[in-house]
């Protein structure tokens, strides 16, 4: 029958599907009536027939006798942890951290780099950084865009904090002025009514033109919050900073970009107002490269003609969207993400590393057990299921970690878009965290599986089994030496860069410094141009409240360095080389803020409420036309403007947030029109700065319930939250290269001390034969540095590689240096040589004579 | 720290626990295992008559079924495996003559407790007779 080979290969084929231990028992049982049956059918049909029957059996075993084996499998490693329970949960912790560290690392990545933004064909929209096309008038930009060879479209924006009326209490919101496409820019459509139409940005200041612009598309939460969701909200107003704005759209769930706004309305464009953010889209069929290169013609082309400003520091670029919002969050999840897999690497290692000790350990069970017949793929199975549960179950118990280390970044580094929420439960995060723990477990099983199946060949109890074993493990160990010392590398350098961030010279003292920020935007006070007297009265409240030593107010507050007012000040005609920031301030603000006057003095009351015309500039600005101290008396100028007579040089005030950008020309002039957009009240005061929040945003609110009252805080809490961030990362990375510390510890004294077990006989023979046991401790301890070290010399070159890329990623890290590789290799040493010397004390306790009476 | 090696390396006393219920198998009431599926109830009656190889007991089943119930190799063994497991069976060492054998293939025999457990088994089917006859009655000709 020509048939004949044919089917009995095809069944083989399918009873390898079997599991093995059943394959084994049955297989050839199988065979054999399978071989019977075929006699017996003879035909086409009744062949047929055999074979439908064969394959419902084969579909319905199959599965019942899979499922049996890998719950025996299952039963027998709930045993094996039952009995070692300190072991279990040491390799699940350890796996948990590195699996949950990664998922919540991951969670972040995903939603600022990876998933895509909630707009039209978001990988075409471009951020324009630092550079600002024409735009003295509505014309001259709607111009530029359509002229553009690389931009189908292209919006301006601006972004601002805006008192918002119709609650109850004075509150704030975050609205942004637009060209009137930037909803079509971005391809969103308004869920109710229509976004602006052309010729609804117009040419003017402020607030541009009641009638004209004074239009708003509300954000979706605000509709349902002031109006709940009400759709007759079109054609109704509302009041920004005491405008009305007529509602003309409700803009989708979930849409608040810029900077999470709740409120849009059309642009007022005026000369010289540089605080617009650009949003682009590229034109079909243009690449980025060639995007970038376009831009880079056009900026050459157009700078000259920005307004003569020394624009030398400024470094204009176009980024894809997404990579401008991820902006320095992107290189810290990166680094970030580098970190938490080498954690999960190393703890890798680590148990792996134990499941080798303890498979050796077990070996003479193993090949007891392989002896009664278990196959070397059954034994190699039941390892890897075991590791596959291992790898599961410290998932599971790592997706509580990812939770905890996402809502820790949520609070650290909150995503720029509400559509960018961090999560967990994100099909490509949990396929993600899938992914890791399987690689994890066949990570962890693949060593201790190959170990099996030497056990299975040599069906042997002799010692050579466990050479080879030893080298892999000490192998291991060098590897997991390698990558901890990177990781501590790693966090020295960003330790020592977060030591230098706080350790600069910020030219105040925060101590003792309470700051309240108020808003007159759109209230009487403006209304009447009498932003003064308020903040005269204000300040006369808080200055007479028990333990207030000072206080005064300032436009803008140190640490908060956005829309910035500044230009080419300059001193008696001639210009500074570069731009420098005008920081209006009220009398006693150097006093108050513990800023350091060098030459001359400080604003008198006087001076501020008659609005005379001097100035006091930083020694930087002042040093750039020769001695600081003979600029004082002479003509702060910039353009035609009357110029300010120089009363004080002081100490620089640290206004950036960013090392780079320090040290910047400063101007402080006398506050005009103080709380406009908003000021902060500064107060220094005796004792504990918190203890007095309370009572002097009272005295502040006192004066007029009706101006809105923010960023109630301390200026050390104002330091503590900007630069929460790197401490953060600092934090995490000492937290992880200590782990990764504890379980290089742990690994080098579980190998030192199964050698020191493996080779109890041979010690006993030296013993006997006259060396002392601190003589054998000593070889152990050389030989275990010996492997420290093959890790070490790989470690400290990948630790200064590292240093290299943590350099370009984050701003004032450095790659150690000598002096640190040699501490850090000293300081394994001694670590290392702690814990062999720990792992040896058993020799000192060895019976001699028992151990000879055995050979 | 150390506690987990030092317990990981003088843990030396292996431990050989072969995946069967051997010891719980004498305490559980044989009625515990009761329903039988169809095929394990079919093999503990082929046994019952003597010691058979699996294709032995299937063609069997087959016949007394009068071909309604025929057991695929799959399933067959499956329950072989099952039922050695759960002590209802054991394998034979005890072969026919030589020239009558096969060396392939494998005996199986009841055990007294697959004795109990297939009794138990009976029991609860005639309870369950009994019961049908007393709502239904029994026709003359089934």
């Amino acid at each position: 029958m020509r048939d004949t080979p044919f089917s009995l290969k095809l069944y083989r084929w399918f009873l390898r599907l079997y599991p093995a231990g059943f394959r084994e028992n049955y297989a050839g049982a199988m065979e054999r009536e399978f071989r019977d049956e075929l006699a017996e059918s003879s035909g086409v049909w009744a062949l047929a027939a055999l074979w439908i029957r064969l394959l419902a059996d084969l579909a319905v075993s199959i599965p019942v006798q899979v499922s049996r084996e890998v719950f025996q499998d299952l039963q027998y490693t709930l045993r094996l942890w039952a009995s070692r329970p300190w072991h279990a949960g040491f390799a699940i912790t350890a796996l948990a951290i590195g699996i949950g560290a990664n998922t919540g690392v991951f969670s972040v990545v995903n939603a600022l780099l990876v998933r895509s933004l909630p707009f039209h064909e978001p990988d075409r929209l471009a951020l324009l950084h630092q550079f600002i096309p024409p735009h003295d008038s509505a014309k001259q930009f709607h111009d530029w865009r359509q002229r553009s060879t690389y931009l189908t479209d292209a919006a301006l924006f601006e972004e601002n904090d805006a008192n918002l009326g119709g609650m109850r209490v004075g509150s704030r919101a975050h609205v942004a002025q637009t060209s009137w496409n930037f909803f079509s820019v971005l391809g969103t459509q308004p869920v109710l009514g229509s976004g602006f139409a052309a010729d609804e940005d117009v040419d003017g200041t402020g607030w541009g033109l009641p009638g004209r612009n004074a239009l708003a598309v509300i954000g979706y939460g605000l509709w349902q919050q002031l109006f709940g969701g009400d759709p007759k909200v079109l054609g109704a107003t509302i009041r920004i900073d005491g405008n009305q704005l007529t509602i003309v759209g409700v803009a989708p769930p979930g849409f608040d970009y810029p900077g999470k706004a709740v409120l849009w309305k059309p642009a007022a464009f005026s000369h010289g107002n540089n605080g617009w953010g650009i949003i682009a889209r590229l034109k079909p069929g243009i690449t980025w490269p060639q995007a970038r290169a376009a831009f880079a013609v056009e900026v050459e082309r157009l700078s000259p003609k920005l307004g003569g400003i020394d624009n030398s520091n400024l470094r204009p670029s176009i980024t894809s969207l997404q990579d401008g919002l991820a902006g320095p969050v992107k290189n810290a999840s990166l680094m970030f993400m580098g970190a938490v897999v080498l954690v999960l690497l190393i703890a890798c290692t680590n148990v792996a590393n134990l499941l080798i000790a303890r498979t050796a350990d077990r070996a003479a069970e193993l090949s007891i057990r392989s002896a009664l017949g278990a196959s070397r793929a059954r034994l190699a199975r039941q390892l890897l299921t075991e590791c596959l549960l291992l790898s599961f179950v410290a998932t599971l118990a790592g997706l509580v970690i990812a939770y905890w280390t996402t809502s820790l970044a949520v609070k650290i580094e909150p995503p720029p878009l509400g559509a960018q929420s961090y999560s967990i439960l994100d099909g490509r995060v949990l396929a993600f965290t899938l992914m890791v723990s399987v690689i994890t477990a066949l990570a962890l099983g693949v060593l201790p599986s190959l170990y099996v199946g030497r056990i299975h060949a040599l069906r042997s109890r002799s010692s050579s089994r466990t050479r080879g074993s030893r080298l892999v493990r000490q192998s291991l160990v060098a590897a997991q030496v390698m990558l901890t010392m990177i990781l501590l590398a790693a966090s020295l350098c960003l330790g020592r860069a977060f030591v230098h961030l706080m350790g600069i010279d910020r030219g105040y003292d925060v101590r003792g410094v309470v700051t309240v920020s108020v808003s007159l935007d759109g209230t009487t006070h403006q209304m009447d141009k009498r932003q003064l007297p308020y903040f005269e009265e204000v300040l006369d409240r808080i200055r007479s409240l028990p333990g207030v030593r000072t206080a005064s107010a300032t436009e803008f507050l140190p640490l908060y360095a956005f829309g910035f007012v500044g230009g080419p000040f300059g001193l008696d005609g001639r210009p500074a080389k570069l731009n420098s920031s005008m920081l209006p301030i009220l009398s006693g603000y150097f006093q108050t803020m513990g800023g350091r006057i060098l030459y001359g003095r400080e604003f008198t009351e006087a001076e501020v409420r008659s609005g005379a015309k001097v100035a006091v500039v930083n020694e930087r600005f002042a040093a750039g036309f020769g001695a600081p101290e003979d600029a004082v008396g002479h003509q702060l100028t910039i353009g035609r403007e009357t110029p300010w007579k120089i009363v004080g040089i002081v100490k620089g005030m640290e206004y950036e947030t960013d090392p780079t950008l320090a040290n910047s020309n400063q101007v402080f002039i006398p506050s005009a029109t103080p709380g406009s957009f908003f000021s902060t009240f500064v107060a220094r005061v005796d004792g504990r700065a918190q203890d007095q929040l309370a009572v002097i945003r009272d005295a502040i609110q006192s004066v007029d319930p009706q101006v809105p009252v923010f960023g109630v805080k301390t200026m050390q809490q104002r330091l503590d939250e900007v630069f929460a961030g790197p401490k953060f990362y600092r934090t995490a990375v000492w937290f992880f290269a200590g782990f990764a510390l504890l379980l290089a510890v742990l690994g080098i004294y579980g190998i030192v001390s199964y050698a020191v077990v493996q080779r109890t006989q041979e010690m006993g023979v030296r013993m006997a034969l006259g060396t002392t046991p601190v003589r054998l401790r000593g070889m152990l301890l050389r030989q275990g540095l010996l492997m420290i070290a093959a890790g070490a010399i790989p470690g400290i070159a990948g630790a200064r590689l590292t240093g290299r890329f943590l350099e370009s990623l984050m701003d004032g890290a450095k790659p150690i240096d000598m002096a640190a590789s040699v501490g850090l290799v000293l300081l394994f040493a001694l670590v290392a040589s702690t814990s062999i010397w720990a792992a040896t004390r058993r020799i000192t306790r060895l019976d001699i004579i028992a151990i000879l009476r055995t050979e | 720290m150390g506690a987990i090696f030092d317990n990981l390396i003088e843990s030396r006393a292996y431990s050989i626990r072969l995946c069967t219920n051997m010891s719980s198998r004498d305490q559980s009431a044989a009625a515990d295992l009761t329903p039988l599926s169809p095929a394990v109830f079919h093999i503990l009656l082929s046994l019952g008559g003597g010691e058979r190889h699996g294709y032995a007991i299937k063609r069997e089943i087959a016949a007394r079924s009068r071909g309604k119930l025929k057991l695929g190799p799959g399933v067959l063994y499956g329950s072989i495996n099952k039922m050695l497991d759960l002590g209802l069976i054991e394998e034979s060492a005890d072969r026919p003559d030589a020239h009558l054998d096969d060396e392939r293939r494998r005996y199986y025999r009841i055990t007294p407790y697959g004795r109990k457990v297939a009794q138990a088994e009976a029991v609860r089917m005639r309870e369950l007779v009994q019961l049908a006859a007393a709502r239904f009655g029994v026709p003359r000709h089934a």
